[in-house]
């Protein structure tokens, strides 16, 4: 009897389990893989028959898989052979999606979305109603990238077409993530935009993108360079925002700067060396070659391969409803070129561009933190981070509203800079010529 | 003849860390969120003092009662007459509470992934595995818990360290959150998130010896104690106040951030499997628990005829509410509020009254279960 009792249990259990696997596995929510269309890009634009034009990125997983040159749909040209695109005028975003669903023969899928490209009109008007909509979506993920486009969305990821990467997502991914080794853009994950935006003591940023305009070298000009702006008497590396780089060939789209925000709308932009900055004060800079005017040789640079050398010291102090706000950098590099010959890996010599370099960057920085208090009027920094663990409720942290005090603001930069080894020289020897020895 | 079957402390305690530290998976660290802003781990801890003093005097209580459990103290207080209302107030308690949850982590499932799945369909499988588990028997239910939770508490782990490159400390400030007031005096309700002591008390003849029970009792509030702190401060630390009380599913949508290079992420779909795990063994606990009472309460000799009547109770008490928000509503405004009354209130009162009834101890225990 007891054998039978067993011998019934088990059978019981093994059909029920069977019943499970079969039911769970097929019924309702049961998707081939093969039955995906998987997004890689999003762009969000203005429309002209409706609120929005969605410009979907699709990747075509047999040629991504197999960096096959076949070419299917409406992208098309090099380089997009691995994903087509569409666009469709829509009132949501998610009733675009199902729009796009009615004429691709795969439902499409989120998942695997690298970048939300939002075009500038769009930004400067406020994206809550569309970062919203995609936070809420299950199949998006925190750390797709958040993009404003200097133009229209549409034409920027039309003009994305990668040469080094068959697979668009990894482009994006890739290139996105070049801040670490450039610094001229910042980590501006889904997530990071999101808690940014809604933060009370933090603003957000997001990455500048633009089709370059220049069609060929001779066209290049420096109308769209900000070192005019800040002074300069001639552009550095960064002193450009998306669009304006002078440069031609690989891609047509590429990523400069930064869009800031005040709230949810984009209330200025950030040049590539003024992103450099932010992320040198937000703490979250790792390297890049940063170029500096010689110290003694006009219209000669010296390029360092610069570094944080420790997390910047940030303070903020009030007085009345004036917050002096206070930051030490920390950086050191490596020298990787001196134009001019000067022995400065001397250790006679090297405080002279250890100190320029420091006042360089500080002055930079101080216009910028100015920039963004008197101009923008907004934290990008997240300054009020320093001061919010000075409160003991939240009713009185948000009766001081941070925010709006940060527009008063006065700073004070201090940047400690020092240069730990000069590449593979370890002095400068001077040239010789028919005329004696140059570059002393 | 006695039927006297003891369980192990550490299969107690995993059973209880489950039947409290559940509650994670669900929305536990919002509400903290919701309740105290900022502060939501600091009103943990200040709830775990207040749990621990208040077990302190429970156990002490007990002393005179080894081996009985709340049923059985208040039989011996007021016969059959105290022991049906007191078991008839524990059966709609577990009744609400676990119909509630079945369909919080049904609804929770179709959102993470079964998005088209009926919520019948979805809910059927919890009830298929806590109805094979009832037939099963206790031993089962309680042993399983030593894998489940060493296995739930690596994935715990995995989630916690895995999220912390979003974390920043200025967002658990300021520190007092929406101030003393509603800490210690608001927050006192909230020693409800407890309630899963009930377990304790009614599976107390399972336990060996009285001296077992406080050692249970103790390391179980402890350990959920740091379960609870530990989530609802990582939750605060990555999504500040007041973003974190927009989450729907805390835990996970901090798993859904891990992100580790390009090949270490998506790593939810694991939690999920786990999460589901560890909510069958909650609910299996639960129907269970409803078993054990319904059969000592009214004296019906077997609990297995029960199990399909309370199932089917279960899953139709599950549908009443009209969407999950109710149904969250239910359990965090109203369940998370008063449970504490029954959990904590009924057996202070009865062991109160039972200690002033009697000066020497009474043993209890025996014929604790027949099936």
């Amino acid at each position: 009897m007891r054998k039978g009792n067993w011998l019934f249990k088990t059978i019981g259990i093994a059909l029920l389990a069977l019943f499970a696997a079969t039911l769970l596995a097929g019924c309702y929510d049961s998707r081939e893989i093969d039955d995906m269309a998987y997004v890689v890009s999003l762009g969000l634009d203005k429309g002209k028959t409706n609120a929005l034009r969605l410009t979907i990125q699709i990747a075509i997983p047999v040629a991504t898989g197999a960096g096959s040159s076949g070419n299917e749909g409406g992208g098309g040209g090099e380089g997009s052979d691995s994903s087509f695109i569409t666009t469709i005028e829509t009132p949501t975003l998610y009733s675009g999606l199902n729009m796009a669903n009615n004429y691709i023969s795969k439902q499409l899928n989120m998942s695997h979305a690298k970048v939300i490209v939002i075009s500038e009109e769009i930004a400067r008007e406020g994206v809550q109603r569309y970062v919203n909509a995609i936070m809420r979506g299950r199949e998006f993920r925190g750390n797709m990238f958040v993009l404003v486009s200097k133009g229209k969305a549409e034409e920027f990821i039309k003009e994305t077409k990668p040469k080094f990467e068959v697979n668009p997502a990894k482009y994006f991914e890739l290139n996105l993530m070049s801040y670490r080794y450039t610094g001229f853009i910042a980590n501006t994950q889904l997530i990071n935009f999101y808690l940014q935006e809604k933060c009370t003591c933090s603003q957000a940023v997001a990455i500048l993108g633009g089709v370059n305009r220049f069609q060929s070298a001779e066209d290049f000009d420096l109308n769209g360079s900000t070192y005019l702006e800040k002074g300069k008497p001639f552009p550095m590396e960064g002193d450009f925002i998306a669009g304006e780089v002078p440069r031609i060939g690989m891609i047509k789209s590429e990523f400069m700067g930064l869009a800031v925000f005040d709230g949810d709308k984009m209330v200025g932009e950030l040049d590539g060396e003024e992103a450099n900055y932010y992320l040198m004060l937000t703490g979250k800079y790792e390297n890049s070659f940063f170029t500096v005017p010689d110290p003694l040789v006009k219209d000669y640079f010296v390029v360092l391969s610069l570094k944080t050398s420790r997390p910047p010291e940030r303070k903020v102090t009030m007085s009345g409803d004036i917050p002096h706000i206070s930051a030490k950098v920390k950086l050191e590099a490596d020298i990787l070129s001196i134009q001019s010959g000067k022995n400065y890996e001397d250790p006679k010599n090297v405080h002279l561009l250890e100190a320029a370099t420091e006042e360089y960057i500080r002055n930079s920085m101080q216009k910028l933190l100015y920039k963004t208090s008197k101009e923008l009027k907004t934290d990008i920094f997240g300054f009020g981070k320093s001061i919010k663990g000075t409160f003991l409720t939240w009713q009185d942290w948000i009766d001081f509203n941070w925010l709006d005090k940060y527009k008063n603001a006065t700073f004070d930069v201090s940047v400690d800079f020092k240069i730990r080894r000069p590449g593979l020289m370890i002095r400068s020897t001077p040239i010789y010529s028919s005329e004696g020895m140059m570059y002393d | 003849m006695k039927n006297k079957r003891a369980f192990g402390n550490w299969e107690i305690i995993c059973a209880l860390l489950t039947v409290i530290s559940t509650q994670i998976f669900l929305n536990f660290p919002r509400l903290m969120a919701e309740t105290a802003g900022t502060a939501g781990w600091l009103l943990i801890i200040y709830v775990s003092v207040i749990v621990f003093i208040l077990f302190a005097i429970i156990s002490k209580l007990y002393e005179k009662f080894e081996g009985m459990d709340i049923l059985d103290i208040s039989e011996y207080i007021a016969g059959n007459i105290g022991r049906v209302l007191v078991g008839t107030i524990l059966l709609a308690y577990l009744v609400f509470i676990i119909s509630v949850v079945l369909r919080e982590f049904g609804e929770d499932l179709k959102i993470i992934t079964l998005r088209l799945s009926p919520i019948s369909f979805v809910m059927f499988f919890f009830l298929a595995g806590m109805i094979i588990s009832a037939f099963f028997g206790p031993e089962a239910i309680i042993r399983i818990g030593v894998l489940t939770v060493p296995v739930t508490y690596v994935a715990f782990v995995i989630i916690l360290v895995g999220v912390l490159q979003y974390s920043d400390i200025s967002r658990i400030m300021p520190l007092l959150g929406f101030g003393p007031k509603s800490i210690f005096i608001g927050g006192f309700p909230r020693i409800s998130i407890y309630s899963g002591l009930i377990l304790l008390f009614i599976f107390t003849p399972f336990i060996k010896s009285h001296k077992d029970f406080k050692k249970i009792g103790y390391i179980s509030i402890g350990l959920s104690a740091i379960n609870l702190t530990v989530s609802t401060l990582v939750f605060l630390l990555v999504f500040q106040y007041p973003t974190a009380t927009e989450n729907f599913l805390p835990m996970f949508q901090l798993a859904w951030l891990i992100n580790y290079g390009r090949f270490f992420q998506r790593v939810e779909s694991f939690f999920a499997l786990l999460w589901i795990s560890s909510a069958l063994h909650y609910l299996s606990i639960g129907l269970f628990l409803i078993l054990y009472v319904f059969k000592k309460t009214y004296k019906v000799e077997y609990y297995k005829p029960l199990i399909m009547p309370f199932a089917v109770i279960l899953f139709t008490a599950s549908l009443f509410p009209k969407n999950l928000v109710e149904a969250i509503e239910l359990e965090t405004k109203i369940f998370r509020n008063v449970a504490w009354v029954v959990v904590f209130g009924l057996p202070i009162l009865l062991l109160l009254i039972g200690n002033a009834v009697r000066k020497s101890p009474v043993k209890g225990g025996e014929k604790n279960e027949k099936r």
